[in-house]
């Protein structure tokens, strides 16, 4: 298997505080690797860990068929949770600069960054100082200048945050050529739904240490829900009736409906045949697994954590709107 | 990697050089400099007005207020008084004469006309004529009262008596020393004529001109002007200083505005720490050099206007250029690992102590190696560095430069301690740039240098 990157049991402490705790990574090229994990896990030093801006306490690793970020930086992207331009410098001459510096030819560097700079919505941004654009301009700005030089891996560090639907929409957009273009994409965030939309696979980190890795088609296999969301055709149905079909363990009540909990070991075909024969729905379907629950049931599980893991969804789902360092 | 360290070395020259400021900070200081020379004597002595009053004369011998009413004469005054800077030599002509025309940017002449008062009068009675009122408009300006030995000594003493004076409480200084120099000139007239001697006969004779000395060189000759030479070593430490300085200020404050802005991770994720603080160093190292090139050039346009372009030795601007720029990577690598440290320049201050005594205490050392360039300690400080940039081009730019081994000795000793500073600047600079918080202390730049 070709990799893009390849990170052989890294530590970095902090004084006291262990920031990434033996952390092992293999991602192949032209993947799209999901860096998730609440904020504090470590995602953002293993981020600057990879990119050779922090120096790890033990461990190696190969990027792009190198030693170091160091030496293959011409062929990285990187967007940085924390954004920053040169607040005096027009956009042109900021893109044209860090393309450069990525050792891009002037004319191509040029060229891809008004193409781009058109296709997020910023033509007429161009010739503007940094100073003059709005967050959301100079985030989409920034993340120009992370791809403007056409990157062979493209790490992105929480690159939603802070926009706006559409935006974010256009962001996907781009993000899935380069993947197409044939990048290798790691990107970290805390909203989940990003993470199950755009991924392959996914690597969460916990408390500076990896606690899953999986492709996000074993994840929906392994962490069923066995979950069944039903949306009455009539909405004065006592759905509380349900708790009598076969199959079924608990009744949920929600805004649209019910969510209903299948007993171990039961058909989930078999169990929407029955609950639709007993209560006409609207919509019934079977719940996906979200990486919320995943990751709740990776951390928050043991014996007595019901209250834990209760704090702990409250905690992502408060995540899931905004960037946080971590 | 080179052509990475170019880069920002040139975004940083090309940014520092096009702003406002930088372009109004580099014209202020000759504009100041011209006020300073050629308006600020014509400014305050312009404003000075002219002081007109009366000078009561108690005359114990009897025979010398003619000569008191003389020499407090307008034209005897400005006979006395020489041209700014030039001492005089005719000081005790009475020869009234036209006005030297130099004179005028000098302080006005005072109007002072002489009272004659009895000597028998009591001086309490004559020294109260001081806080009357004026009877007209000139003011009562002070009251001489001269003893009656002043010029004939009495019997059995060899030496002469002299005079009193009560001046009048806001009365300048100039007055008051125009007031000693005419009754010195009355005392000493009076005596040599009692004494049968020819006064014009003594001026005569101890006027001796001293002519402008002629330096003989291989270029030809021209005429000797200490006051440059004496200047040059102080001015050549001026120039140092400015240009180390501004570099260096630039250079932290441009390193805590990318870490404050939070580009120097975009930054990282392009160039090495390495890359980046070199790019650095040299574009600012650019911006001093640019800065001391504006003000030697503008120097030298001077002296070539006045002919003197000769008394600079062209080696010595080679010098400078060497020792400025060792100087700038020590000053500039020190100022960078504190910018590096921070996350605003208000946290700097404290860190900024040690580095602005390495820097102001050259600059004081200066003069007093200037006046003496061969001292002990002018060849000691001239292998110690940083301080040896300083000392060293303020020794080369003296009459007596120093032998050519202790100069390449300065730049091997400068070389090692811009290579250390460097070193310093580069580890601090590494772990500094990403850290936030708390700004550390000098103890802890040293440990981050250590286990970087």
């Amino acid at each position: 298997m070709d990799t893009a990157l390849e990170v052989r049991g890294i530590s970095k402490a902090f004084g006291n505080n262990r920031a990434i705790d033996d952390l092992n990574l293999v991602i192949p090229r032209g993947a799209t690797y999901g860096l998730i994990g609440p904020s504090g896990a470590g995602k953002t030093t293993a981020i600057r860990v990879i990119m050779s801006i922090l120096f790890p306490d033990s461990g190696s690793m190969t990027v792009l068929g190198k030693s170091s970020a160091l030496d293959a930086k011409n062929r990285i992207g990187y967007l940085p949770e924390e954004r920053g331009v040169y607040r005096k410098m027009k956009v042109r001459a900021f893109l044209s600069y860090i393309g450069r510096l990525k050792m891009g030819e002037r004319s191509r560097v040029d060229a891809r960054a008004t193409q781009l700079l058109s296709r997020l919505g910023l033509a007429d941004a161009m010739d503007k100082k940094c100073e003059e654009l709005s967050k959301g301009m100079l985030q989409r700005v920034q993340f120009v200048a992370a791809i403007v030089h056409e990157p062979e891996l493209l790490i992105l560090d929480e690159p939603f945050s802070g926009l706006d639907p559409l935006s974010v929409q256009v962001l996907k957009e781009v993000i899935a050529d380069e993947q197409r273009r044939g990048a290798t994409i790691i990107f970290s965030t805390h909203v989940m739904a990003h993470a199950e939309e755009l991924c392959e696979q996914i690597v969460m980190i916990h408390k500076g240490r990896k606690v899953l890795d999986e492709p996000m088609s074993g994840l929906r296999r392994r962490y069923d829900t066995r979950t069944i969301r039903l949306e009455p055709l009539d909405a004065t149905t006592d759905l509380m009736a349900l708790k009598s079909v076969a199959g079924v363990e608990r009744v949920q009540l929600t805004d649209e409906g019910c969510d209903i909990g299948l007993a171990v070991g039961t058909d989930p075909a078999a169990a929407i045949r029955n609950i639709a024969g007993t209560v006409a729905p609207a919509r019934i379907e079977l719940a996906r697994v979200r990486l919320e629950d995943v990751f709740i049931r990776i951390v928050g599980g043991g014996p007595g954590s019901e209250e834990s893991r209760q704090a702990l969804r409250t905690h992502l789902q408060g995540l899931s709107g905004v960037g946080v360092a971590s | 990697m080179m052509q990475r360290v170019w880069m920002v070395a040139e975004r940083d020259f090309s940014v520092t050089v096009s702003n406002k400021g930088f372009l109004f900070g580099i014209l202020l200081m000759p504009i100041l400099i011209c006020i300073f020379v050629f308006l600020g004597p014509r400014i305050l002595n312009a404003r000075s007005p002219v002081v007109k009053g009366q000078v009561a004369v108690m005359d114990a011998t009897g025979s010398l207020i003619s000569d008191v009413r003389l020499d407090l004469g307008p034209l005897a005054i400005a006979a006395r008084s020489p041209p700014l800077g030039v001492p005089s030599l005719t000081a005790r002509s009475r020869d009234a004469g036209p006005r030297n025309p130099l004179r005028k940017d000098g302080p006005p002449i005072p109007s002072i006309s002489v009272v004659e008062k009895p000597s028998s009068e009591d001086l309490r009675v004559t020294k109260n004529w001081l806080v009357q009122g004026p009877d007209g408009p000139e003011r009562h300006l002070a009251v001489i009262a001269i003893h009656p030995d002043a010029v004939k000594r009495a019997e059995g003493r060899s030496e002469y008596g002299s005079y009193d004076l009560y001046i009048a409480s806001r009365l300048d200084e100039n007055t008051e020393n125009v007031i000693h120099d005419a009754m010195r000139q009355a005392l000493v007239s009076a005596r040599l004529k009692d004494n049968g001697i020819d006064q014009t006969a003594v001026d005569a004779s101890m006027q001796v001109v001293r002519p402008v000395s002629v330096t003989v060189g291989v270029d030809g000759e021209h005429e000797t002007r200490r006051g440059f030479a004496r200047m040059l070593p102080f001015l050549c430490g001026i120039l140092l200083f400015m240009g180390v300085m501004t570099g260096g200020q630039l250079l932290m404050t441009s390193t805590i505005e990318e870490k404050s802005s939070r580009v120097v991770e975009v930054l990282l994720a392009a160039v090495s720490p390495l890359e980046l603080m070199w790019g650095k160093l040299l574009g600012q190292l650019g911006v001093g050099l640019l800065m001391v090139v504006v003000y030697v050039g503008l120097g030298m346009l001077a002296l070539l206007e006045y002919s003197m372009a000769g008394l600079v030795d062209p080696m010595l601007l080679v010098y400078f250029v060497i020792f400025y720029l060792l100087a700038s990577l020590v000053y500039g690598g020190l100022m960078m690992s504190i910018g590096a440290a921070v996350n605003q320049v208000a946290d700097a201050q404290s860190l900024m102590v040690p580095v602005m005594i390495l820097l102001v205490a050259p600059y004081a050392l200066v003069p007093i190696i200037g006046q003496n360039p061969n001292s002990t300690l002018g060849v000691a400080m001239t292998f110690v560095p940083p301080v040896n940039s300083f000392v060293v081009l303020a020794r080369l730019a003296s009459g007596t430069p120093p032998p050519l081994w202790q100069v390449f000795g300065a730049m091997a000793t400068g070389l090692a301690g811009a290579g250390a500073a460097v070193w310093f600047a580069a580890k601090v600079f590494k772990i500094g740039l990403l850290m936030q918080g708390k700004p550390p202390s000098f103890g802890t730049l040293v440990k981050w240098a250590r286990m970087a």
